[in-house]
């Protein structure tokens, strides 16, 4: 007597599963979610530790010739000879701590803290000692072979040359921390307040420069050349000019944290070693390197037991160099302290046995990684496909919708439709010129003004409705009337999606739209960080996973849509009178009545699209994403094994498509109506 | 005077190609009566009984329910068909639900029944028409008398103060015609309000109180029982001889019924498709 009805609901209800197929299905969960997104990866630093035989701070390294100074607290004075992999004593420059350094081809200069300047003015010279009798002083820069200028705290600034020195201190009292100078003429210092003082004779003069934070203390600065000017706030903004002489300054919004301004972390240095690679270092451990002239900056990894504050780089290029920090750290690095990807070492093929155990880890890894986005897109498919063959049978027209109210209340909102009509109409044509198009290449204006093309578009519609509104009759029979706008809709859609290809939707939609990105950040304001595995990160740690569901699953929604739409009209039309005859609401009959039928219909055509969904997610590739297809590349890049590689990646998809078109006939043999034929009718 | 259930006033209907259909028919069905409309084919009988149902909206006219009119658009189009049963020529059961379910689906959702109150209810009506053998089954596997029958209890279940029929019994062979009119004879005489298409004349006879014969779209004689004995136009006359052509036995019904020919019946899937 308990009679279930065979709907969708009990298809997929867990308790019409024998318990064979369930621990088959929890067992395929438990390995799709433990196994991580990108296993036999390992990262490691690009740093080396050095003795330094001190403990105490060291503040600043200097490369003078073939030799790495470093100096410190209490006058430390260390040097290498070899890079910076090892470290000879040098004699202490006084007992003061030593705060800043620079060379200038031949010579080089260190102050102290308490406003001694020790020089060299050639490799092989004796130190000169000069005491300026100042005290305050943050940062020097050489100028000439003997000429330097200094800066300090209270707008200080002094030049010393010819043996004299000159206070150069301008009307801007602020603290400065550093000066950098390109050549012997052009120079730039920074200090807090945002201030930015520029100079192009030297250090004689000092012009001031609008700032692009007034409330950011600037701590460092690197004149690279005329073109590529960046310094760093404490707060850890990344400023940077592209004018000769500085005129114009920009605060970087830092695309790898979110296109904040901000690293979100405290800096103390910047060094520009290229002219798109730049150094950081910051207290607290940090060290960070951008490849892209700060668009996006990595972190580097520091070596196991290094946790220091960070104060200066001495770079002999723009990959090998040392970096020193409090405590007496000084690292060297060969690779600008990049992080290195380890792990799938090419490894001597005997025999193919050894090879396809090689390719397993990656092979399964791309299997996973498509399994998921292809469950997904069937899932996003299937819903976006039954939602718009709704809307594309849905028979709700403008007369439907308006046959309630009275002849002139459609008249008067088609008067107040055509007004706003009009107005979009005229916004939206007015931006046009702006884009300085012409002739054909017009129709482009949706990419260069999606927001003029979207009011331009409205509007057209409004204007076009609302005259046929305001010129109604009592019958509603104007041609409007007739239109679904709801079908309309949809079509919009449908036509859409399969009039481009899916190649370039994927890559319209990940780089373009960012669609995956952004979905991320939502679902990090909501959920939090997703971290590097568990549930969290199944689900949105992967930005590219996130496009490419959404990509296939709109893409493929547009294709099953017609396939149900199909299915829906094969259902006789009595079907929807009867149900609407006992009561039910036309939505109630979809759901009840029609719909359990046309899905039943449609398994087989619907069943083809999926498998389409299979092969076509291989074009996430384009995106980035590790499927099936990436990881065959992958690992024809690190092992060469051509023929071999496809042909497994090729037989993956096949278990992948063939298992699917199982599935599916099971699936229309257990929900097929007893007593229904072929023809699926009433 | 008994109350008026459904009054139809100057309906008219043309379809969007231009055929007027139906040329302004106006009659009452009153509380416990059974109306036949009979006539040609053609002649617009069922395009009046899906306008009493909404089913299409009349071009004019206005239709009754209890006083109330119900083809405007601010009537509760779903309210009034619940209250309004329709049964279909080609029966339209819901073929993916077994007998049962189909029972319980309008009961559960529109009424708000629980479960198991809507399968008592449920097989309540499937007792009135004598379908309670099969209610496990699905539809494909009925015969059709026995798809008619459940199709009856299912607008029986909504408990609707007027039951509509479109020729019943027209898509059935005509050895399973006598169950239906059975059943409907049973609700007759329950005093179930129904209006009835039929091309069954002697049913009409026998068990209408009333008959509407429709011709062109307009009512071309309306009165008891009688006249179909009696004519009093010739379009009636015409029409009834016509009819007489196709000559059902007067006894063909309680042989067929007394036999009960069709239960158990399973078709073998070739028979039974609706004709239109
Ligand atoms: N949906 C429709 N569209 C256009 N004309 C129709 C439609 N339905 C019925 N008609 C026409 O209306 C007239 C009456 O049809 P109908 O009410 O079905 O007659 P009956 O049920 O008496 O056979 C016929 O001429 C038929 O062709
Ligand atoms: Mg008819």
């Amino acid at each position: 007597m308990n009679s279930a009805s065979p709907g969708i609901e009990r298809i997929f209800s867990w308790s019409s599963i024998d318990s064979k197929s369930r621990v088959v299905i929890l067992v395929s969960i438990l390995l799709i979610c433990s196994i991580p997104h990108s296993s036999g990866q390992e990262t490691i630093t690009g740093w080396n530790e050095a003795e330094s035989w001190t403990d105490y701070d060291l503040n600043a390294a200097v490369i003078h010739g073939e030799i790495i100074w470093v100096f410190g607290d209490s006058g430390i004075v260390r040097l290498s000879e070899d890079s910076g992999a090892t470290w000879q004593n040098h004699t202490n420059l006084g007992d003061a701590n030593l705060i800043s350094a620079d060379s200038y081809e031949n010579s080089m200069a260190v102050i102290s803290s308490e406003g001694i300047i020790y020089m060299k003015d050639d490799f092989e010279s004796e130190w000169i000692t000069i005491d300026s009798s100042q005290t305050g002083m943050k940062s020097v820069a050489l100028t000439g072979a003997t000429s330097l200028v200094i800066v300090g705290n209270e707008g200080a600034i002094w030049q010393y040359t010819d043996q004299t020195w000159w206070n150069r201190t301008t009307s801007f009292t602020e603290n400065l921390h550093d000066v950098d100078f390109n050549g012997d003429e052009d120079g730039l210092v920074v200090g807090d307040s945002g201030t930015i003082l520029a100079t192009d004779d030297g250090g004689t003069t000092w012009d001031y420069r609008e700032s692009p934070d007034p409330d950011c203390s600037i701590v460092s600065i690197s004149y690279f050349n005329p073109y590529r000017m960046f310094a760093v706030s404490d707060s850890g903004q990344i400023l940077y000019s592209t004018s000769p002489g500085g005129f114009e300054w920009q605060l970087r919004e830092i695309e790898s944290a979110g296109y904040n301004t901000t690293l979100a972390t405290n800096l103390s240095s910047i060094d520009v070693v290229s002219s798109s690679r730049i150094l950081f270092t910051g207290p607290d451990g940090y060290l960070g390197l951008s490849l892209d002239q700060g668009l996006n900056v990595e972190i580097n990894i520091l070596p196991t037991g290094v946790n220091t504050s960070f104060n200066d780089h001495a770079m002999f290029d723009y990959v090998s160099g040392i970096v020193v920090g409090d405590s007496g750290v000084i690292l060297f690095t060969d690779r600008a302290g990049e992080n290195e990807d380890i792990g799938f070492q090419i490894p001597d093929y005997n025999n193919f046995g050894e090879f396809v155990e090689y390719a397993d880890d990656m092979l399964l890894s791309g299997f996973i990684a498509t399994v998921k986005i292809v469950l997904f897109g069937i899932l996003l498919g299937f819903t976006i496909g039954v939602i718009l063959a709704m809307l594309k049978t849905a028979p709700t027209s403008f007369k439907n919708i308006l046959e309630r109210y009275s002849t002139n209340q459609i008249r008067a909102l088609g008067a107040v439709c055509l007004i706003i009509g009009l107005w979009l109409l005229y916004t939206g044509v007015n931006r046009f010129p702006e884009l300085q198009l012409e002739g054909l290449e017009y129709i482009f204006t949706p990419v260069g003004d999606p927001q003029g093309f979207a009011m331009f578009a409205l509007g057209l519609g409004i204007v076009a409705i609302s005259i046929q509104f305001i010129l109604a009759d009592k019958k509603l029979s104007g041609p409007i009337f007739k239109v679904r706008p709801l079908n309309s809709l949809a079509t919009v859609y449908t036509d859409f999606f399969r009039n481009t290809p899916l190649i370039v939707q994927f890559m319209f939609i990940h780089f373009g739209l960012r669609l995956g990105m952004r979905i991320q950040q939502l679902m990090e304001g909501t959920f939090g960080d997703p971290g590097i595995d568990g549930i969290d990160y199944f689900f949105y740690g992967d930005r590219t996973f996130l496009s490419a569901i959404f990509t296939l699953g709109l893409n493929s929604g547009a294709y099953q849509c017609e396939t149900i739409r199909g299915a829906i009209s094969a259902i006789p039309s009595g079907q929807m009178e009867a149900g609407r005859s006992i009561g039910l609401t036309y939505l109630g009959t979809m759901r009840l009545v029609i719909m359990p039928q046309a899905i039943r219909i449609c398994i087989p055509p619907i069943g083809n699209e999926m498998v389409n969904l299979v092969l076509n997610s291989s074009l996430a590739m384009v995106i980035g994403y590790s499927e099936l297809s990436r990881q065959g590349k992958l690992m024809i890049a690190t092992t060469f094994q051509i023929f071999s590689a496809w042909g497994l990646v090729m037989i993956s998809y096949f278990v992948v498509t063939w298992t699917l078109a199982l599935l599916l006939r099971r699936l229309e043999e257990k929900t097929k109506i007893p007593g229904l034929g072929i023809s699926g009718g009433a | 005077m008994v109350d008026v259930v459904l009054s139809i006033r100057d309906l008219h209907k043309i379809y969007s190609g231009g055929v007027h259909a139906v040329k302004g028919v106006s009659f009452d069905v009153h509380e416990g009566e059974s109306v036949a409309v009979i006539g040609s084919s053609g002649s617009g009988k069922s395009t009046v009984l899906r306008c009493i149902n909404r089913l299409i909206e009349p071009t004019e006219g206005v239709i009754e329910l209890r006083g109330e009119q119900i083809n405007t658009p601010l009537a509760d189009v779903n309210q009034v068909r619940s209250r309004i049963g329709m049964v279909f020529q080609s029966f339209e059961l819901f073929s993916h639900l077994k007998v049962l379910d189909n029972i319980t689906l309008g009961l559960r959702h529109v009424r708000g029944m629980s479960k198991s109150k809507a399968e008592e209810v449920a097989l309540d009506v499937l007792e009135r028409v004598d379908m309670l053998e099969r209610i496990e089954a699905y539809p494909g596997n009925l015969s059709g008398g026995q798809k008619q029958r459940v199709a009856i209890a299912r607008a029986l279940a909504m408990k609707p103060e007027v039951i509509l029929f479109d020729e019943p019994t027209s898509a059935l062979d005509p050895e399973l015609i006598g169950s239906v009119l059975k059943t409907i004879r049973g609700l007759a005489d329950e005093g179930m309000t129904m209006l009835i298409v039929t091309h069954e004349i002697n049913f009409a006879r026998d068990v209408a109180d009333r008959i509407v014969y429709l011709d062109h779209g307009q009512v071309a004689e309306e009165g008891p029982s009688s006249i179909i004995n009696e004519p009093k136009t010739e379009r009636l006359q015409k029409f009834l001889s016509s009819m007489h052509e196709d000559k059902i036995s007067e006894d063909i019904e309680n042989e067929l019924v007394n036999t009960q020919a069709d239960h158990g019946y399973v078709p073998d899937g070739t028979g039974n498709r609706p004709r239109s």
